[in-house]
């Protein structure tokens, strides 16, 4: 076996979500190529006592599903998932995908019609979730569609997300509460603050975080992670700013995103390719054209861009920024059917400012 | 995509257990090998305009569970699998084998406990399947673990169990509706029968099966399927039978199995391997002496032994019975923990007479 694989299991079951005694735990593998891990998790839950139910479907099921589906059956409300997310204390979820583009030719009205009929499902994990009820984390397990987006072998993408995860450290639990006290630190330090000013060669924006929480994302909802983000106040970002990755909504890539803010609202959208796309979906809704979130990506060991959010959102020297919905828990209110996370290197003489404090410079924090 | 495997699930959905518009279907996958039976089978689901869900588990996620389990994990009686018997109209099994001996070095007594533990999850799908409100079925996708049992290589294993499923004819539902008949009009032609004799060169025995019911197996619970079974009058069973194919159980092998019946209790038993064996089985309880079935495998496809007593017992022109538990359906009312099929072959010249008339000879029926 892996060792890698089973110290990510030991990290998901006994710091990510900390299971305990008679906790009922979901392991959800969204592929069973994820069995490896599937089978360490399974593992380290039994040996923290805990009582383990997978869910997992074939490979290609959702295709089938998508393709000979009726109305009805698209709008039918799946019970078995439903009765899990209102039961179970613990949800670990491994994403690992077989074949990216696998939905390419599904029409997404039905893609969308099912999420809308699943709404109960996620609205009691959101609410059980917020209250503590349900404790939950997110990995990603390496496969070669996966590395293939990455442009990257399986052995070299292995390397890669294994070393964002710190696994290769005698102690990586260490690591991750080393990790979460200086994001803290600088959470903390966040607190009560107003203006935030972002300048450098690709971006020159400002925007106040007056009244909004920034929350430490250190590897217990995500795995890997590394972040702090929060939530804009609405009408206040102004500016502008070139995205230095391409960026990828719903399995399409826009390259080249350039946005101009007023009073909150982006004015302006052009991209090198995809336009189209880009504006398109800026069109959504009356929240698609506000920034959700605003986060520095903390993560050193992830350096390149690989085609996933999970892991290029933290790259370490970035900022993310997300037109659409906000989360609640950073006092953003915004709304929108969409949140689409682009990307923006600071390394090249970025900086941020905090109410006229040099707080980010050249993808290193300075306070 | 093997057309094969896509015909196995058009009938096992459209004629074993016949979904229904909004029937909610469990399919249980017990090894992701199984996925390209699942895919056919979620498909033709859906077509029926049932609803799916799955239930699936990592290859080895068993053995892990056994391996590591605390006693309470091993008392633990899974909520979501009882919620969902519970609740199906219909729940199709699809076995398929990756390692047959994977637990061969678990101590019997944590499966038995764990088995125990899920006995409410037994008894709710024995209620519900007899009153008719589960409907339910059981196959096997061919696997190369199968096929090294069988001792054949894949490719033809695989043409061993389509074959046996009738699914390279043009119409194999109509082949197994004309089976059902055929089987239908032997198991009518028992009724208020009394006395069988067994006679030939492997057997000599006789039993009663006064008041007792033939169950006819025509695909529908099992697929591939083929035979009639009964439970006899438990005093009646008297003589002898030497068993021409290895008796396995709990994954050990006896051969040369002879047994000696007095009054329906077996009191000499010898083999010519695994005689310890088979003895301490055969002393597990009360009713592990006493016969619970009696069959005739009607399946003329199925030829020979692949040590997996779906196929096993259906061989065309053998009968088989099981020491233990009977099945309530026919009238048995033996009780045992145990339930042991073994298989005599009656192709060279035995004969089965039922009060007086010749029945069966030479492995074909004679009425």
């Amino acid at each position: 076996m892996d060792q890698r694989i089973d110290r990510v299991a030991e990290i998901l079951v006994n710091y990510s979500t900390e299971v305990r005694q008679g906790d009922l735990v979901m392991i959800h593998l969204y592929e069973p190529i994820a069995e490896p891990l599937g089978l360490a998790l399974y593992r380290h839950v039994l040996a923290a006592g805990g009582n383990a139910i997978f869910r997992m479907a074939p490979t290609g099921a959702d295709y089938i599903f998508y393709r000979y589906a009726s109305d009805d059956q698209i709008d039918y409300l799946d019970p078995m998932f439903h009765w899990l997310m209102a039961n179970i204390d613990v949800r670990l979820a491994v994403r690992a995908p077989v074949n990216t583009k696998a939905l390419t030719s599904i029409d997404p009205a039905r893609v969308s019609r099912f999420q809308k009929s699943q709404a109960p499902i996620t609205a009691t994990f959101m609410e059980r979730q917020a209250s503590g009820a349900l404790r939950w984390s997110l990995t990603q397990f390496p496969t070669q569609a996966a590395a293939q987006d990455a442009e990257m072998s399986l052995s070299e993408y292995e390397e890669f997300v294994y070393g964002a995860c710190m696994v290769h450290l005698d102690d990586p639990v260490a690591y991750w509460r080393a990790k979460s006290a200086e994001q803290q630190r600088l959470v903390d330090w966040l607190k009560g603050k107003d203006r935030i000013t972002v300048k450098g060669e690709h971006i020159d924006l400002t925007l106040s975080i007056r009244d909004r929480v920034f929350i430490n994302a250190d590897g217990k909802h995500n795995f890997p992670d590394g972040e702090i983000f929060t939530g804009p106040v609405e009408d206040s970002v102004s500016g502008w700013v070139r995205f230095t990755y391409p960026a990828i909504y719903g399995g399409r890539e826009v390259d080249g995103v350039e946005l101009t803010f007023e009073d909150g609202r982006v004015i302006q959208a052009s991209a090198k390719k995809g336009q189209d796309f880009l504006n398109a979906t800026l069109d959504t809704d009356a929240g698609s054209r506000y920034l959700g979130e605003f986060a520095i990506g903390t993560n050193e060991a992830i350096q390149r861009f690989t085609r996933n959010i999970l892991f290029d959102e933290k790259i370490g020297g970035t900022v993310h920024m997300a037109v659409g919905a906000g989360y609640p828990n950073t006092g953003s209110v915004n709304k929108s059917a969409i949140h689409w996370d682009m990307i923006c290197d600071m390394r090249s003489g970025g900086e941020i400012w905090v109410d006229g404090v040099l707080f980010y410079q050249n993808g290193e924090f300075k306070v | 995509m093997d057309p094969r495997v896509d015909k196995v699930a058009q009938v096992l959905v459209n004629y074993s257990v016949e979904v229904k518009p909004g029937d909610l279907v469990w399919i249980r996958v017990v090894d992701p090998l199984a996925e390209p039976l699942a895919l056919d089978v979620y498909r033709h689901v859906l077509m029926a305009r049932g609803h799916a869900v799955f239930s699936m588990a990592p290859t080895g996620a068993d053995y892990v569970f056994y391996k590591y389990a605390s006693d309470a994990q091993l008392d633990w009686l899974n909520p979501l699998a009882m919620w969902m018997m519970e609740r199906a109209d219909v729940m199709i099994a699809l076995d398929a084998a990756s390692n047959t001996r994977a637990l061969s070095n678990i101590d019997p007594a944590r499966i038995a406990r764990a088995r125990r533990a899920s006995a409410p999850l037994t008894k709710m799908y024995m209620e519900r399947q007899a009153s008719g409100a589960l409907r339910w079925t059981l196959t096997r996708y061919p696997t190369q673990a199968a096929a090294q049992d069988a001792e054949m290589s894949l490719s033809e294993y695989e043409e061993f169990v389509y074959g046996a499923c009738m699914v390279h004819l043009d119409d194999p539902v109509a082949y197994w509706r004309a089976k059902s008949a055929e089987q239908q009009r032997l198991v009518d032609w028992l009724k208020g029968k009394d006395r069988i004799t067994v006679k030939g060169e492997h057997i000599d025995l006789t039993l009663s099966i006064r008041d007792r019911v033939f169950i006819n197996a025509d695909g529908k619970k099992n697929f591939p399927d083929g035979e009639i079974f009964t439970g006899p009058v438990e005093d009646s069973v008297s003589g002898w039978v030497r068993f021409t194919y290895p008796a396995i159980y709990g994954g050990r092998e006896v051969d040369g199995v002879e047994l000696w019946f007095e009054d329906g209790r077996v009191v000499k038993a010898t083999a010519t391997k695994g005689q310890d064996y088979l003895l301490s089985v055969l002393d597990t309880d009360p009713g592990a002496r006493i016969l619970g079935e009696f069959a005739i495998g009607t399946n003329e496809a199925i030829q020979r032994f692949t040590r997996n007593i779906l196929f096993d017992e259906k061989i065309g022109g053998t009968v088989h019975m099981a020491v233990g538990a009977g099945y309530p359906d026919t009238g048995s009312r033996n009780e045992s923990a145990i339930h042991w099929d073994m298989i005599c072959d009656m192709r060279s010249g035995a004969e089965i007479h039922v009060d007086g008339v010749l029945f069966y000879k030479d492995g074909q029926f004679k009425v």
